[in-house]
Parts: structure tokens; C-alpha cells; sequence
């Protein structure tokens, strides 16, 4: 097991398109990095500027005390697990596991009794003697795993190894994964893994830190509960949470200590500490709230936000209240038990952030000013 | 001049309802249609292949019979059209020429199988500098009317002192010198996914391992196709052999035929006619086996092209 | 990939690139120095400058002779050829049981058709006495004197092309299949009949393939060797003296090699005009749905 070192690591096309933007990532040894960003981010090509299989145009990678820029895919100490699996078609599953094995002329004894534990281990003894077309997704996808354990790599590669499963295979899977990195660290040979992936639930429940990217950049690297609780910009309020963090355009005045909001043509005061935890003073201003920190209060109450409900979805467990507070939509959720006391469309609700989770975010950096 | 999808016109029907006079309408005229199709491939389908019915029949006749009616069954059969062909007028029996074919056409098969693969995969999954204008030749070469290389190439052959010998057939093949063949296995190649080679990679493999021992595997039907191919057009060969090939004794069997009808008597049909069908057989005994090759790699080279 | 040499791909093209040049592209340039020279295989070329093309122009009766006979060759098999390749290939694109059994009747000419055996069936079936004249005798017509006259040699040759079209049959059937069939449905929920199917919908979406196949038929056309020469030799009276007979003649069995080349790149003109002719009214008339362009 090795550390993993990217330094300024870029990545620009034949075409002068510039990919990867100089990253600079460190996954520590035994660590499950989470990439994850929506479609177009890099994530995939930065996966694969790791394993080798694209050039690395800028900056250098590390794989324990080697720089490997200029190494083979197959000499890099790296197994990978391909979305669409890449099994060997035309061999037998448990040719398909050995084959790199083959291919170094390791013993006939070693290979089967590598082959033989790595088939328990992921539960397909009995596929074995099958070829991949007669495999379902989930089997086709625990020999893509199996194919990558077999190697001992330093580092494993996880390229969006779920998006082909449905829904319920993927939360199954989810769990195998990660108990299988659970399961390595408890055994002393603990996993380097870089997991990629597009979506935030398979992030936050399956990583021990998350690197969230957009466009080629990085736009923080944290462990989820910090991405959830401290999002450094915007864009990662935004994207970490579900429903989506509400950010809305709004103008942060200080009257001396206490701080005055301004949306539209509403002005509340927030207090419970926010003023602490801000690093600026006033000035244009994205108010981040999540759905869930918005309190619900009779119309007229004081010091609210006016909204208009445009829909209400009911999932059981809570609710989801759309609303329109300005001309901005905003999210509230509400527990489910309270159905009846929510009023209908088009009905008007008063809303308070809750102010110990407010974050505020500059309206030209987008960067968090309200970390303290 | 119809589209390939028609009405089924028991469709439109709930089982157990009595049919209206439209899906009756319907219905006859599809049977209508698919008659009137039937009738005019079968008709003219027979009058195609009866030159090829009738090459069989009447090389199984007499001389005599073959001039005296236009049917294709022999009323006497004989197999003296056969026994006397092989033997020849020439010091050499049927046997020594198809020797002859099987030595041009063993390494040219073989050797067009391996080069057009390895220059397909080249083209197909590398980047070099001038890949574009090499791979412009490859296209050009297609198109290009080998009259013009013709005379060149035999000087070219006769100042290596490879005239009267086989090289001369072989050799060019063996180095991807059918652009035909290098160009329908890069088609057949941009549609197999990178994946597994990617993976190949990642398990360890250089370059040739991964072409040996993931891509040949799932190429293999397209590198059957050029091998059918190359045996074919090898087999018909004719003008490369009456250029290069002056020995008698090395004659192939394209050349032997030729030969057979300047020295046989003009009324010794019959033994050419069962030479020509024993020259015939190689060529019609693979493609029935193997049909389903041509058909594939014919359409992707022409549709997909 | 990461840590190939980015000459990789070279090791690979390798042999090709060695046969195009031995093979391809010098021949290439030294027939074209040749048809500028005098040259019997004896002694060294001999620079003549364009004396082989004025005379082959202007004092050459046989080459006039044989220049016209392909032309007319070419523009009678040509469309004859495609045109049953696409009727038959319309006729078979239904649902009928039996279509790989047809498909495979067809076929079966072209591929045996280039041989010499096939030629040689040719010569007898034509022959004074043959097949072809007995048939016609069913049906109480004279019996036409195939070879002897002018006239008609020519067309034997030309039938036994058109004979072979199911190389061509098979791609555009190939065509006419990888139409979706949505699109009929579509037009036909919006009125159209058989006719307007196949000319505003079947018609245009296979003009690559008319196309691919229209260079590829011409372009072997403008050689057809075998046939003339295993049949006909030529006659009688050069009706059937196609170029590439004449380019041989006068290099393997005169040895004037200069010349022949001469006639070679004259022919190798020709077929590059309408080559590009071809190509650029394509622009006219092709039209490719989802040009994909490397």
C-alpha cells in the first residue's frame, strides 16, 4: 500500500483544450478518496492520468517514493475497476482474474491459490468456470473487483464502478465495497483507493475524504462531515447535500456587531453567532441555507422571510415545500408528520434560517466568509 | 420497390373476431406481394445460376452429348471428361498445378492475415506524427487502378531476379499491400471498445500482448473474413501469374485452364469443362462454409465504409 | 498511453509503410518517368520527351480503337450492373423466409465470375454451337454468330460483368436494411405511397453506398483484363480490345515499355477524372447522415 501524490498535475488536449487545471491532491496510505463532481469536471481523466492511460501534459504524480509520469500502466503498482467492467470476453472468469498473474509467469500454484482467495472473498467461486456474457451486472461487477484485488496494487482506481447497476444493486454494492476496504485495513494490508464517482450519496457515505471537483479544479477536499458542515464555496454547498443547499442573491449589511440581510425587498437580522463567524464585513452576498435548518412560522411572525409555495411534495418521512421567496425558488423540508398544517399552493408562509447554519458566501469568489 | 416493413395484417385482428374486408384486402395483398417476389427471384435466380448448373452436368457428359442439347443432365454419364483432364498434354497432371496454387496462396493468406493486422491496429490505436497523410495513402492506394504499377513492378521483380517464381504474388501481400484489407480491419476495429485493452494495460500487458492475446480474439470473424477474401481473389488470379510465372511446371491453376484451352483440341470440351470445375470447387466449398464471413465483412467494408 | 513511446505506433505501420514505397510508390513514379522514355528491356531507358503521347494521340489507330471500346465497355456495364445490384437488393429487403438463400444465389456469380474457368465457360456457352444459341434455337430464333462479329463480342464480355453483380447486390442490400424502419412508419402515417418510400425516403439514405459502389465498379471496370482476354483475345477486329489488353500486349509481348506505360497513365487519367467527377457532384447528391468525419 502506497501514498498517492499529485502535484500541478494538468492535463491539456492536442486541441489546446486544458482539462486538468494544476491539481494538487495527497491521498494518504489505507485512505478511500471520493472524486467526485458533476459530468465535464476531470474527475475521470485525472482517474486516468493516475493509472496511466492517458499522458500526463503538466506537473507529476506519485505512487509511494516513484514518480510515475513516465511508467506503463502495467508497471505502476495500479489496478483499476472500469465502469463498464472491461472483462476479457472471450476467456473464462477465472482466466479473466489471473491473467495479469499469467502474464508475470507467476507459478501455477501461486495463481490458483490467489484465484481461489480472491473468489471467496468476493463470493464468486461458483462463477468461475463461466464466461462474462453469461454474468449479471452485479456478478460481472464483483470479477471486475476481483480482477484488481488479485494484483495487491498499491493503489486501487474506481472509475463510476456502480453507474451501470440499478438502484438496489447499487446501495448493495456500495456496502460490499467498502467493507472489503474495512476488511483489508482489520487484516493489516489497508487499501489505497481513489474512487470515482458523480454521485454526492456514493460519496459521502463511502469516502474517507472527498475531493470535490469542477471543471478541471479542485474545489475543496475534506471528509464528508466537514464538506457537509464547512463547505469552502458555493459550488460545494451546492453540491453536497440533498435536497440542495437554497442560495439566494442577497446583500449583508453590519449594523455594528449584528448583521442584517437583505433579500429582495426583505430585510431580516440574524443573530445566534453569525457575526462571530464571519471574515468580512458587508457587501453582496449568496445566503446559504439547507432545507433542512429552515424554520416554518405563522404568517406575520417577525423578523421572517416572506415565501409563496409553489409546490408541495409529500415522501413519506418529510415533506418538501417548494416555495418562491422573491423571485428566487427555495426549498424547506418539513417533517412528514406535520402534512396537515402545511399550507397549499399559492399560500403564503413566513420562513426563518435557522442563524447558527447560515452560511454566507461572496457573491463574487464564492468563497465561504462565514467560517470564521 | 417497397419498404421493408409491411402491415401484418393478423395483428390488426382480436382473436375470435371474424375479419373485416380491409385486413382481408390487407392480407391478400401481402400474400400477393411476397408471391409476386418469390416468383420473379426464383425465375430469374435460375436463370443466373443455370450457366453454373449446367458447367456441372455437362462435365460429366461426353463431347458429343455436350453439343447436342441445352439441358444439363447428362444422359450418359461419364467421368472420362475428368480422368483425361487431369492428365493434361503437358508432362504434368491437374494435381502438380493445384500444388502450384496451394504454395502462392498459403503465404499469402497468411502473411496478408498478420500484416493487416498489426497495421490496422496500428493505425487504429496510436497516435504518430503523419498518421493522417499515411492513413490518406491507405484510402488512396484503394482507389488506385494498378495499371499504372503494373509495368514498374515487374522490372522492379525482374532486377531481383524474382521472375518464374511464386515470391512475386506473395510478397507484396505479406507486407499490408492490400489496402482493401487494412482498411475493412480498421472499420471493424473502431467499433470494438478500448476497454479491455485498457484493462489489458493495467493487468500488465505491453502493447503486442494486449494485440495477441485480447484484440486478435475479438477481431477474429473480420480476420477470417480477409483470409476468405484473399483465398478467393488469390484463387481467380490470372494476370499476376501469366506475368511472373513462365515455367509450365509452376503453373497455377489459373494458368493451367488457360493453357488447356490453347492445346486441347477444339472438340475435348468436356475436359475442360470438368478442369474448370475442379478449379471452381475450392473457391464455392469454402464460401458455402464459411458464408456468413464474406457476407459480414463485405457489408462493413461497403456500408460502414 | 502513459510512458509509450509516441513512436510506438510506427513499429506497427512499419511493414506497410516499407511495402508502400517498395511496392506502391515507387513503381508509381518510375511508370510515369517511363512513359516519357523508349525502353525494350534491353539496353537502358532512353528519354523521348512526349513522342509517346503525340503518337499515341495522333498516328495510333489502334489505341483509338481500344480507347472507345472501354468507354463503351464501362458506360454499358456500369449502370446495368448497378441497377440490377439495387433492383434485386429492393426486390429481397422484405420479409421473406428465404432471403439468405437468394442472397447467397446471387452472390455466387461474382465471386467465381472473375476466374478463368468462368471465362472459359463463357467462350463455350457463346460459341457457334453453344448453350446460349441452343436456347435461343428453342424458341425458333436464328442462332447469332457471337464471336465473329464485331457487334456483338462486346456484349458477351459486358454480360458476363453484369452477371457478377451480387458483390454489389450484398451491400446495398447491407444498406437498404440499416434503414430504421421508423422513418417508413412515419412517412406513411403522413400519406406516402410505395413510390414516394423508396425515392424521398429508401433512395436518399443509401446514396453513400450508390456512391462507394459507383467508384469501385468503375474503377475495376476500366481494368477488366480476364474476360476479354480469355474470350475473346481481343477480337474479333479489337471489338472487344479493352486498354489493359493493349497495355499488355505492348509490354509483355512487344516489350515496348515506354509506350505501355504511356497508355497506362493515359487510362489512369481517365479513371482519375471521373473519379473526381464522381466526387465532387457527390456534394450534389450524396447525402450522409451523420458524417462522422476522422
Amino acid at each position: 500500500m502506497a501514498e498517492l501524490q499529485l502535484k500541478s498535475v494538468e492535463k491539456t488536449y492536442g486541441s489546446g483544450f486544458k482539462a486538468v487545471h494544476g491539481i494538487d491532491l495527497t491521498v494518504q496510505e489505507g485512505e478511500f478518496m471520493v472524486l467526485v463532481g458533476p459530468s465535464g469536471c476531470a474527475k475521470s481523466t485525472t482517474l486516468r492520468m493516475i493509472a496511466g492511460l492517458e499522458t500526463i501534459t503538466g506537473g507529476e504524480i506519485r505512487i509511494g517514493d516513484r514518480i510515475v509520469n513516465d511508467i506503463v500502466p502495467g508497471k505502476r503498482g495500479i489496478a483499476m475497476v472500469f465502469q463498464n467492467y472491461a472483462l476479457y470476453p472471450h476467456m473464462k472468469v477465472r482466466n479473466n482474474l489471473s491473467f495479469g498473474l499469467r502474464l508475470k509467469g507467476r507459478p501455477k500454484p501461486e495463481i490458483e491459490s490467489a484465484t481461489g482467495d480472491v473468489s471467496r472473498v468476493l463470493e464468486i467461486e461458483q462463477l468461475l468456470e463461466r464466461l462474462p456474457k453469461q454474468l449479471s451486472g452485479g456478478q460481472a461487477q464483483r470479477v471486475a473487483v476481483g480482477r484488481a484485488l488479485i494484483k495487491q496494487p498499491e493503489v486501487f482506481l474506481f472509475d463510476e464502478p456502480l453507474s451501470n447497476l440499478d438502484a438496489k444493486l447499487r446501495a448493495a454494492m456500495r456496502v460490499r465495497i467498502t467493507d472489503l476496504h474495512k476488511k483489508l485495513k482489520a487484516e493489516g494490508r489497508p487499501a489505497t483507493v481513489v474512487y470515482v464517482t458523480h454521485d454526492q450519496v456514493e460519496a459521502m457515505t463511502m469516502g474517507d475524504r472527498i475531493c470535490v471537483m469542477r471543471e478541471g479544479h479542485i474545489m475543496q477536499v475534506a471528509d464528508p462531515t466537514t464538506l457537509y458542515e464547512r463547505p469552502a464555496n458555493a459550488f460545494v454547498a451546492g453540491f453536497i447535500g440533498m435536497p440542495e443547499m437554497n442560495l439566494l442573491d442577497a446583500l449583508l449589511i453590519m449594523e455594528g456587531e449584528t448583521p442584517y440581510l437583505t433579500v429582495g425587498e426583505q430585510t431580516i437580522r440574524v443573530d445566534e453567532g453569525l457575526s462571530e463567524r464571519l471574515t468580512t464585513g458587508s457587501g453582496p452576498v449568496k445566503l446559504g441555507i439547507r432545507p433542512q435548518h429552515v424554520e416554518i412560522l405563522p404568517e406575520g411572525t417577525d423578523n421572517t422571510l416572506s415565501g409563496t409555495v409553489t409546490n408541495v411534495e409529500f415522501l413519506g418521512h418529510e415533506i418538501n415545500l417548494h416555495l418562491s421567496v422573491g423571485a428566487e425558488a427555495f426549498v424547506a423540508v418539513v417533517p412528514g408528520d406535520r402534512l396537515a398544517s402545511v399550507p397549499g399552493r399559492g399560500k403564503t408562509v413566513a420562513l426563518r434560517p435557522a442563524g447558527s447554519r447560515i452560511h454566507l458566501f461572496d457573491r463574487q469568489t464564492e468563497q465561504n466568509i462565514s467560517l470564521g | 420497390m417497397t419498404a421493408s416493413f409491411d402491415l401484418n395484417p393478423r395483428r390488426l385482428v382480436e382473436p375470435g373476431e371474424p375479419a373485416t374486408a380491409m385486413e382481408i384486402k390487407l392480407r391478400r395483398r401481402s400474400r400477393l406481394s411476397s408471391g409476386i417476389r418469390y416468383g420473379v427471384l426464383l425465375v430469374f435466380g435460375l436463370i443466373m445460376l443455370y450457366p453454373l448448373i449446367w458447367l456441372i452436368g455437362a462435365s460429366f457428359k461426353t463431347n458429343a452429348e455436350i453439343f447436342a442439347s441445352p439441358s444439363f443432365w447428362p444422359e450418359n454419364p461419364t467421368l472420362s471428361g475428368y480422368i483425361k483432364g487431369w492428365e493434361t498434354s503437358t508432362p504434368y497432371t491437374f494435381g502438380r498445378f493445384f500444388w502450384n496454387t496451394f504454395l502462392i496462396i498459403t503465404p499469402k493468406v497468411i502473411g496478408t492475415a498478420i500484416s493487416c493486422t498489426l497495421v490496422a491496429y496500428g493505425f487504429a490505436r496510436f497516435d504518430f506524427p503523419g498518421k493522417k497523410i499515411l492513413f490518406a495513402t491507405v484510402i488512396a492506394t484503394l482507389l488506385l487502378p494498378n495499371v499504372v504499377t503494373r509495368i514498374p513492378q515487374y522490372l522492379l521483380f525482374r532486377d531481383i531476379g524474382w521472375l518464374d517464381s511464386f515470391l512475386p504474388l506473395w510478397v507484396p501481400s505479406a507486407v499490408a499491400g492490400d489496402a482493401f484489407f487494412v482498411f475493412m480491419l480498421i472499420q471493424f476495429l473502431r467499433a470494438i471498445p478500448r476497454d479491455m485493452e485498457e484493462a489489458a494495460r493495467v493487468d500488465g500487458a505491453n502493447t503486442l500482448q494486449t494485440l495477441v492475446y485480447i484484440v486478435v480474439p475479438l477481431l477474429m470473424p473480420a480476420i477470417i473474413s480477409v483470409c476468405l477474401f484473399q483465398f478467393m481473389w488469390t484463387m481467380n488470379d490470372f494476370l499476376g501469374p501469366l506475368i511472373y510465372i513462365s515455367s509450365v511446371e509452376k503453373y497455377p491453376v489459373s494458368l493451367a485452364l488457360k493453357l488447356s484451352i490453347d492445346t486441347t483440341e477444339a472438340f475435348d470440351w468436356n475436359q475442360i469443362l470438368a478442369m474448370s470445375v475442379l478449379a471452381l470447387a475450392p473457391s464455392l466449398a469454402v464460401f458455402f462454409l464459411a458464408q456468413k464471413y464474406f457476407i459480414e465483412g463485405i457489408s462493413t467494408g461497403g456500408v460502414k465504409g | 498511453m502513459g510512458g509509450d513511446s509516441k513512436y510506438l505506433g510506427y513499429l506497427y505501420v512499419a511493414p506497410y509503410v516499407a511495402g508502400l514505397l517498395l511496392f506502391t510508390a515507387f513503381p508509381f513514379a518510375a511508370s510515369f518517368y517511363l512513359s516519357f522514355t523508349d525502353y525494350d528491356l534491353l539496353s537502358t531507358p532512353k528519354w523521348t520527351g512526349l513522342d509517346n503521347y503525340t503518337k499515341l494521340f495522333t498516328r495510333d489507330r489502334t489505341f483509338d480503337r481500344s480507347l472507345t471500346v472501354t468507354l463503351l465497355y464501362v458506360f454499358m456495364t456500369v449502370p446495368v450492373k448497378l441497377a440490377f445490384a439495387l433492383l434485386v437488393a429492393v426486390i429481397l429487403n422484405y420479409r421473406l423466409k428465404a432471403i439468405n438463400f437468394f442472397r447467397t444465389a446471387y452472390y455466387v456469380p461474382s465471386i467465381l465470375g472473375g476466374s478463368i474457368a468462368i471465362a472459359v465457360l463463357w467462350r463455350y456457352i457463346f460459341a457457334e454451337a453453344g448453350l446460349v444459341n441452343m436456347i435461343i434455337g428453342i424458341f425458333g430464333l436464328e442462332p447469332v454468330n457471337w464471336f465473329g462479329d464485331p457487334s456483338n463480342a462486346l456484349i458477351t464480355i459486358t454480360l458476363l460483368r453484369c452477371w457478377q453483380f451480387g458483390s454489389a447486390m450484398v451491400i446495398f442490400l447491407a444498406a437498404l436494411q440499416s434503414v430504421d424502419k421508423s422513418l417508413y412508419e412515419a412517412a406513411s402515417i403522413d400519406g406516402a405511397n410505395q413510390w414516394h418510400l423508396f425515392r424521398y425516403i429508401t433512395l436518399p439514405l443509401i446514396t453513400p453506398v450508390i456512391f462507394f459502389n459507383l467508384i469501385m465498379q468503375t474503377v475495376q471496370a476500366f481494368q477488366e483484363f480476364n474476360g476479354p482476354y480469355i474470350i475473346t483475345q481481343g477480337g474479333p477486329l479489337k471489338s472487344t480490345y479493352l486498354l489493359p489488353l493493349y497495355i499488355y500486349d505492348k509490354a509483355f509481348k512487344s516489350f515496348d515499355m515506354g509506350y505501355a506505360s504511356a497508355i497506362a497513365w493515359v487510362l489512369f487519367a481517365i479513371i482519375m477524372v471521373l473519379t473526381l467527377i464522381a466526387f465532387w457532384s457527390s456534394k450534389k447528391w450524396v447525402y450522409y447522415a451523420g458524417d462522422k468525419r476522422s
